[in-house]
C-alpha cells in the first residue's frame, strides 16, 4: 500500500500476508555464519585477520532483514562489511577503506548485495570506485535482491 | 566438476537410465525426433560437430530452465519409449555454495519460501573468463584476416613469408602459450578434464598446433598449397572453436565456479600475465595490426587503388 509517491527507497510498503503471520510452527535456528566483529564499514580494519585474502561481502544494511537465509546464502564462507549508501555519513572513507581491502588486505573477491531501491546502486558504484583507484584488481559481483529478499539479479561487474 | 552434480537421487526408471549416457550424437541418429524436440529449446546438437556430450549433460550445459527441463525430458521420454510409462528424470542441479550450504528451507523469506540461489537471473562473464573472451577477440582478428592474407600472398616474395611467419608467431605466442596455456594450465584444471566437452577442447588445441607446425614447414619448403590448406583448416577450427568455447563452454564453466575460485583464478591468471611481461598483450595487438595493415596495402596495390 502506498502512502506516498516520493523517494522509492523511503515509500511505505505493507509485505504481511497470512504465510508471514505467526502459524505456531516450532521456530528453527539456523546457525550464524558470521566470523568477525565489528562488521560496520567504519568500523571494520581492513588490517583485521579475517579480511587477509577473504572473500568479502559488502551488505547494504537492509539486505540481511529482507533475505530470510541471508547467513547461508550470502555470508557463510566469507568477511563482512555493511553500510547504507544512502544515509551514511563520510562516504570518501567508505571508498578509501574499500580501496584498502582490495590493495592492502589483498582480498579475493568483493560480492556487493543490495536492495532493489534506486539508492542502494550507490554502495555498488562505491565499491566500483574503490577498486578503479586500487593499483590491484579484483572480481567483484554485484547482487541486488527484493524487498522480499529474492534475487533479482547476480553478476560480476 | 559436474555439471549435473546435486544432492537429490536420479528418479529415472531403471530400464530407461541407460539412455542418459548415451552420447547425443548418437540418440538423435536413432531418434532424430530428439534432434528437433532439443532444437524446439534452442539446445543446438543437431548443428554441434561434436555430439559427444551425453543425453544426462545436455540440460546442465545448456542451462535449461527447470520449468523447460521437465517438459524437454518428459517429450524426449515419449520419443525413446514410446508408449510405455518410463520417464527420463536428471538429478537437481546445484551451485557449489548452494551444494555446500546447510538446509536453509525453514529459513527462507516466510512470504516467498524462495532462496537466493533459486532465482538466479542471467549472468555476464565471471571477470577472468570475461579476459579468455577478450583474448577470443584479437586471435578473431588474425583468423579472419586469413582469407585476405592468402589472397595476396606470394611465397615466392620474402617479405610474404617473413608475413606468414609474423602470423604463426601471434599464433604460438599469444593464441597459443599465452591464452591456450591459461586455459589448459589453470581454468580446465577446476573441472573433471576426462569429461568429453573439455576433452574435445584439448583435442582442438593439439590439432591447431599440428597446422601451425605444417604451415611453417610448408612456407620453409616453399608449398603455397600447403600454407593454404593448413591456414584454411586452422581458420575453420579456431572459428568454430571459439564460438562453442564462447557460447557453450565459457557459460557453462561460470555456473560451476564457486565466487572464491573465481577470485583465486583472477590471482592467477594476473601471475600469468605478470609473467610474460606487462606489455605482452600490447606487443601482441602491435603486431597483429602491422599484419593487417600489410595486407591491407597489399589488396590496395594489386587492387589499383
Amino acid at each position: 500500500m502506498s502512502a506516498f509517491e516520493g523517494c522509492p527507497g523511503s515509500r511505505m510498503i505493507d509485505l504481511r500476508t497470512p504465510e508471514t503471520a505467526d502459524d505456531g510452527a516450532p521456530s528453527v535456528t539456523a546457525p550464524s555464519q558470521l566470523r568477525q566483529w565489528p562488521i560496520q564499514l567504519h568500523l571494520v580494519s581492513p588490517a583485521a585477520p579475517y579480511f587477509q585474502g577473504a572473500d568479502v561481502l559488502l551488505a547494504a544494511d537492509c539486505t540481511a532483514f529482507a533475505v530470510g537465509a541471508f547467513h547461508n546464502d550470502f555470508l557463510k564462507g566469507k568477511s563482512i562489511a555493511i553500510a547504507c549508501p544512502k544515509l551514511d555519513e563520510g562516504q570518501e572513507e567508505y571508498v578509501e577503506k574499500i580501496r584498502a581491502l582490495v590493495e592492502d588486505a589483498r582480498i579475493n573477491t568483493l560480492t556487493t548485495v543490495i536492495m532493489q531501491v534506486p539508492c542502494c546502486r550507490g554502495l555498488v558504484a562505491l565499491a566500483e570506485e574503490a577498486v578503479s583507484r586500487s593499483s590491484r584488481k579484483v572480481p567483484v559481483k554485484a547482487v541486488v535482491v527484493s524487498l522480499q529478499g529474492d534475487v533479482l539479479s547476480e553478476e560480476w561487474l | 566438476m559436474d555439471p549435473t552434480a546435486g544432492t537429490q537421487t536420479d528418479q529415472t526408471d531403471r530400464s530407461a537410465a541407460p539412455f542418459l549416457d548415451l552420447p547425443i550424437k548418437e540418440v538423435i541418429a536413432r531418434f532424430p525426433q530428439v534432434g528437433a524436440i532439443l532444437s524446439e529449446y534452442e539446445v543446438g546438437c543437431v548443428e554441434c560437430g561434436l555430439g559427444s556430450c551425453l543425453l544426462r549433460d545436455i540440460v546442465g550445459i545448456h542451462d535449461v530452465s527447470p520449468e523447460d527441463e521437465e517438459a524437454l525430458m518428459a517429450r524426449i521420454s515419449g520419443v525413446l519409449f514410446p508408449g510405455q510409462d518410463l520417464r527420463l528424470t536428471l538429478p537437481r542441479r546445484t551451485r557449489p555454495e548452494e551444494a555446500t550450504a546447510e538446509p536453509t528451507a525453514t529459513a527462507g523469506t516466510a512470504a516467498t519460501g524462495s532462496t537466493a540461489t533459486e532465482s538466479k537471473g542471467g549472468t555476464k562473464y565471471s571477470p577472468p573468463v570475461r579476459q579468455l573472451v577478450g583474448e577470443h577477440v584479437l586471435i578473431m582478428r588474425l583468423v579472419n584476416l586469413i582469407p585476405r592474407l592468402l589472397a595476396v600472398l606470394n611465397l615466392e616474395n620474402p617479405a610474404d613469408r617473413e608475413l606468414v611467419l609474423q602470423g604463426v608467431d601471434f599464433i604460438r605466442s599469444y593464441a597459443d602459450r599465452f591464452h591456450h596455456a591459461k586455459e589448459e594450465d589453470i581454468l580446465f584444471k577446476y573441472f573433471d578434464e576426462t569429461k568429453d566437452i573439455i576433452r574435445v577442447m584439448l583435442t582442438d588445441h593439439d590439432t591447431a598446433r599440428a597446422h601451425v607446425r605444417a604451415v611453417e614447414a610448408a612456407v620453409s619448403a616453399g608449398d603455397r598449397a600447403k600454407v593454404a590448406e593448413h591456414l584454411e583448416a586452422y581458420a575453420a577450427l579456431l572459428t568454430e572453436h571459439i564460438k562453442k568455447e564462447d557460447t557453450i563452454l565459457y557459460p557453462w564453466m561460470d555456473r560451476q565456479l564457486s565466487t572464491a575460485q573465481v577470485g583465486e583464478m583472477f590471482r592467477r591468471f594476473a601471475e600469468t600475465e605478470a609473467a610474460t611481461g606487462p606489455d605482452f598483450a600490447e606487443r601482441y595487438t602491435q603486431s597483429l595490426e602491422r599484419i593487417e595493415e600489410i595486407v591491407r596495402k597489399r589488396e590496395e596495390s594489386e587492387g589499383g587503388v
